[in-house]
């Protein structure tokens, strides 16, 4: 067994009366693609958020590579090398596609302050590289025609791509998808998971996915956790879940187990 | 010195207190638009202030034609809330609602809009006001029976002298407390500790009590005005119809609906551009009164009064966890206490050092000491953003 | 007719044309608004449309460097406009830091404007003798340009003192305690005059010394150009101004294009996102509060030494606000912007309000009566609160609400590009 890269201990969250996330504990190897699915309002996105920091766990550890990271800033986190996108589209509206990644060269870019009032040597070396990288990213997501565009102005299957090509300038060792095929039709969503396995193989990076196509899930995760009302009620291979009465229950109610058999 | 400080706490927190109803009521316009609209209403100060000018105008214009001041007080309230209320709807229905049709994702937008409609409302009464008098500074006529000053028993100052003591030796306690259980690392706190901390403020209290004997029993002076007296009891029952208001009529569920999901009452068939409509009325009638009875209390009115009173009622109604009601109604009792309490005392212990003027700088620390460490405040529920 | 107003060739004509004939009018009548302005639309229009880049510097040259100074000397006030115009640009450039690229509502702008004013104030008058010893104060004119530099560092320093606990706060928070801040810092200015005299209080601080010039009129002179120191300074000021604007705007540029530029744009624009994009939050938001500070400060030391004079009537809650509207006018986030914004607020304060309450005023005691058959009016009745320059509160906040409502970003709204990187190899 390899090492993993994220270890998620018994981390519990709870809004007001709401458990969100209850002693979920999972953990996730280097180089693997790893799903979580479950139903709405399952805590999927909540456990996201957890480990990058966004909210911070009332119980529980988060280990990343070795360092705990329990209650870090997400900014730190980030910067550690862990990379996101979001279930509702979070780009930076009024920035042009290429300064979205850019901005995710920001802890990879030594410019300093003086630096950018004197326009010093380093200053424009700094920033070439930081624009040739982006629109290397962009090129690999099949977006560098639309480098000058507002991201605003990019329809939702340009937007999706901007996110991970943004996610990828962070060069993290650890990549979590929420919900990327949300909205794609078949052809995007097939083009959606060669992307996916590509990134994992080329670049060496695991991938954390929250999805709810199936068949996506089903054809290139080789773990899957199961969250039901922020509990984690099953892990394991594809078959393994997909034959299990209790995912099935969670998705349709209690009792459905029977009536699908 | 310890004597004079005592000797003065009655009659400071009474006068904090009867500022303190003016706050609450001020703050709760703020806390209501807040709740439904997620906005700071700035021309919520403005409001306050026409209410403050119309109630002067009022009680000038038929001075000669009624005698009792009663009812001209009655009629200077209703105009003057009347009026605060039409100014409030007018405010949302020119500069808030056109933001919220178009949908703007600007955070910075509505906020803008809110301090541009309080800067223009200034300058507008100012420009009503200086067509109509050639003036702008109005006056509140005074009244004997207004004016008339009752004194109130000793024993009620003592006992106010009693029980401020024992909340602050609590406090003090309390703090103490809180530094041992933090050096501890104890967490939460038990029945038996806590209820040790008010016996030990309490024996502190009588111990006190033994020492000063002769200043908490003494003659202490404690008067109060009958217009103090009148806007005490005006706003207790404004206070208390608006309570009434939000949580036994249908209008106030209403509120209350929209104020928590929006879109989730608008599938209940709750209109949430009329519920918004009701809460400026109401919050604009609460401040339009809380601006006559603040002219009743200080005489002088003018377009610009509504700054100062507004900056500390926000601060009450921060203080009290906003959007919450019942939470505004305390922060402005607590801050109009506070506000006295730094106004004397800090002039009086830097022995003149740090003028009355500092004490609109303590609000103002009050504000951001409490956003810092309790944004919540006093009632308020911790709410995050929603990712 | 659209045709010829899109033809590069017909547009720099008509605007070398309007610049040669409205500069010319300027000259020769020094004191007519009118003028003023035009020579001004021209120069906005030759920065705005497009024509080649020769023709816009040669014009923006000609009219700020030879028509203005030359119709100055004719009429000063056309100095202190040109002045507190530069003044307030670089504020506003400075602000939009904060507002508009970093989308922080900061209200209390002036406070560091305040610090600058003062830290120049004390020690270039006798009054930090009240406090200090050695007896040196004031300090000779020519550290005036290092407490410029003081200024800056000071007021950088406030901004972070202030916002390292305000900025933790969310948006609308952040604009009412930076109201409360802003208003403190007037209040300290005008109570520190006990128990040690530090700012002298309510009356301010004068007389306060300047930058020597005497090299500037000896270098006039060489040209055959003979000044009097009075008429010299406000000129020099001009010129000054002219080149701290050029100054701020180039860092303002070079920062907006820089990564911590991207930063504060992310940060306005997602905070959540910017945040798991490796932004952290708080070191990038103080970063853009001390910039917008310290223009804000550089100002400050500058405006004590034009003024001579200096006290907390100065910096109040309606200086920030203009400052504001100054950004909020001309488009957050868009440097062009924040000048324009400066330009035609400082002008509409400065002059157009104050010209139209003259005239009221000469109507009024011209016993002037209107006549239009069913309306009569006479003015001498006019009511003498009716004076458009009182009304800045209610100009003010109406330019707020139209904007907000009719056009958010700005008349020249904000421009992203990623610059075009000069490819070396
Ligand atoms: N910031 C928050 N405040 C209150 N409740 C929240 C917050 N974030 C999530 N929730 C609640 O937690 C539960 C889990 O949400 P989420 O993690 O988004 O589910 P999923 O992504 O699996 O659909 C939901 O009931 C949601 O309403
Ligand atoms: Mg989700």
């Amino acid at each position: 067994m390899s090492e993993a890269i994220l270890e998620v201990n018994e981390v519990t969250k709870t809004f007001g009366g709401l458990v969100a996330v209850n002693a979920v504990t999972m953990h996730i190897e280097k180089r693997r693609i790893f799903a979580v699915i479950g139903p709405n309002g399952a805590g999927k996105t909540t456990f996201f958020n957890l480990v990058t920091g966004i909210y911070k766990p009332d119980r529980g550890s988060i280990v990343f590579d070795g360092v705990d990271i329990t209650g870090r800033d997400p900014a730190v986190i980030a910067g550690m090398g862990m990379a996101r996108t979001f279930q509702n589209i979070r780009l930076f509206g009024s920035m042009s596609a290429l300064e979205n990644v850019m901005v995710a060269r920001h802890v990879h870019t030594r410019t300093s302050y003086a630096d950018a009032l004197l326009h010093t040597p380093r200053y424009h070396r700094e920033e070439r590289k930081a624009r040739d990288r982006a629109m290397e990213l962009l090129a690999y997501m099949q977006l560098d025609h639309r480098a000058q565009e507002l991201a605003k102005n990019l329809p939702y299957g340009e937007q999706r791509r901007l996110e991970i090509a943004r996610a990828l300038a962070l060069e993290p060792k650890l990549l979590l998808l929420d919900e990327p095929a949300a909205g794609m039709n078949p052809q995007e969503t097939e083009d959606l998971q060669r992307r996916i396995v590509g990134i994992r193989d080329d670049l060496g990076i695991t991938i954390v996915l929250i999805e709810h196509d199936m068949k996506l899930v089903m054809s290139i995760s080789e773990r899957i956790a199961v969250l039901d009302y922020g509990k984690k009620i099953l892990e394991g291979t594809p078959e393994e879940v997909q034959n299990d009465p209790r995912v099935i229950e969670a998705y349709l109610g209690p009792g459905a187990a029977e009536g699908v058999q | 010195m310890l004597e004079v400080l005592i000797q003065l706490l009655p009659s400071v927190l009474l006068e904090g207190l009867i500022l303190g109803f003016v706050y609450a009521m001020i703050a709760l316009g703020y806390t209501m638009v807040y709740g439904v609209l997620e906005l700071i209403n700035f021309a919520h100060s403005e409001i306050f202030m026409s209410g403050a000018v119309a109630g002067a105008e009022t009680f000038i214009l038929l001075k000669g034609a009624i005698a009792n001041p009663f009812i001209l007080l009655a009629l200077a309230i209703l105009i003057g809330g009347t009026v605060a209320a039409i100014v409030a709807i007018l405010v949302e229905r020119l500069a808030y609602r056109p933001l919220r049709k178009r949908g703007t994702t600007n955070r910075l937008v509505p906020l803008i809009t809110a301090i541009g409609a309080s800067f223009f409302l200034q300058d507008l009464v100012r420009l009503i006001e200086g067509l109509w008098h050639n003036a702008f500074y109005r006056r509140y006529p005074s009244f004997e029976v207004f004016e008339a000053t009752y004194t109130l028993p000793n024993l009620l100052g003592s006992l106010i002298i009693l029980l401020t003591l024992w909340l602050v030796f609590w406090v003090v306690a309390y703090f103490f407390y809180w530094i041992y259980r933090t050096v501890t690392r104890t967490q939460g706190i038990s029945r038996k500790a806590s209820r040790g901390l008010w016996i030990a403020a309490l024996v502190l209290t009588l111990l006190s009590a033994v020492i000063y004997r002769t200043t908490i029993f003494g003659d202490l002076g404690l008067t109060i005005q009958m217009k103090s007296i009148l806007v005490v009891v005006i706003s207790f029952a404004m206070l208390y119809g608006l309570n009434w208001l939000v949580h036994r009529t249908k209008l106030g569920i209403a509120i209350r609906a929209v104020a928590q999901d929006a879109q989730t009452a608008s599938l209940m068939g709750i209109d949430p551009d009329v519920i918004i409509t009701y809460t400026f009325l109401i919050g604009g009638f609460l401040g339009g009164v809380a601006g006559v009875l603040f002219g009743l209390l200080y005489t002088l009115v003018h377009p610009y009064v509504g700054f100062i009173p507004g900056i500390k009622a926000f601060t009450a109604a921060v203080l009290g966890g906003i959007g919450n009601i019942t939470g505004a109604a305390i922060g402005g009792l607590v801050l109009g206490m506070l506000e006295m309490l730094g106004g004397t005392y800090l002039t009086f212990l830097t022995n003149g050092a740090m003028g009355t003027e500092y004490k609109d700088i303590l609000a103002f620390a009050i504000l951001i000491f409490i956003l810092l460490f309790r944004p919540q405040g006093i009632m308020g529920e911790q709410v995050g953003e929603k990712v | 007719m659209k045709k010829l107003f899109q033809n590069s060739a017909f547009l720099s004509l008509l605007i070398a044309a309007s610049a040669v004939i409205f500069g010319y009018w300027l000259l020769e009548n020094p004191r007519s608004t009118l003028a003023f302005l035009l020579t001004l639309g021209a120069l906005l229009a030759a920065f705005m449309l497009d024509i080649p880049k020769w023709l816009k510097v040669l014009v923006g040259g000609a009219i700020l460097l030879l028509v203005i100074p030359w119709a100055g000397f004719k009429n000063s006030f056309l100095f202190e406009l040109g002045v507190q115009t530069g003044i307030y640009a670089a504020m506003a450039l400075g602000l939009n830091v904060v507002v508009g690229l970093a989308g922080l509502l900061d209200l209390g702008y002036a406070a560091f404007f305040a610090v600058g004013a003062y830290t120049w104030a004390i020690f270039g008058s006798k009054q930090a003798n009240q406090f200090m010893p050695w007896h040196i104060f004031p300090l000779p004119g020519a550290y005036f340009y290092l407490f410029m530099l003081v200024a800056v560092v000071m007021a950088a320093l406030t901004g972070v003192i202030i916002g390292s606990p305000a900025l933790r706060l969310r948006g609308d928070y952040l604009a009412i305690v930076t109201l409360g801040l802003g208003e403190m810092v007037r209040v300290l200015a005008n109570n520190l005059d006990h128990p040690i005299n530090i700012t002298n209080g309510p009356q301010g601080i004068t007389p306060i010394q300047r930058p020597p010039i005497d090299w500037f009129i000896a270098l006039f002179d060489k040209f055959g150009i003979h000044m009097s120191r009075a008429e010299a300074y406000p000129l020099f000021f001009y010129f000054l101004v002219l080149v701290i604007i050029g100054i701020v705007t180039l860092v303002n540029i070079r920062l907006d294009r820089s990564r911590f530029g991207r930063a504060w744009i992310a940060i306005r624009e997602d905070e959540v996102a910017a945040r798991a994009m490796g932004i952290p939050l708080l070191p990038t938001k103080l970063l853009a509060f001390a910039t917008g500070a310290s223009f804000s400060g550089a100002m400050g030391a500058l405006f004590a030494a034009k003024q001579l004079y200096v006290s907390p009537e100065s910096f109040t809650l309606i200086q920030s606000i203009m400052i504001l509207v100054m950004v909020i006018l001309g488009g957050m986030g868009s440097i062009p912007g924040a000048i324009l914004g400066a330009a035609t607020v400082t002008i509409l304060n400065v002059d157009l309000l104050k010209t139209a309450s003259d005239y009221l005023n000469d109507l009024r005691n011209a016993g002037f009566v209107l006549d239009l058959g069913i309306f009569k009016y006479n003015f001498a009745n006019l009511p003498n609160q009716l004076e458009p320059a009182k009304y800045e509160r209610m100009v003010f906040g109406l330019i707020m609400i139209l904007m907000m409502i009719y056009r958010p970003e700005g008349i020249i709204p904000e421009r992203r590009h990623v610059a075009e990187m000069k490819e070396k190899e």
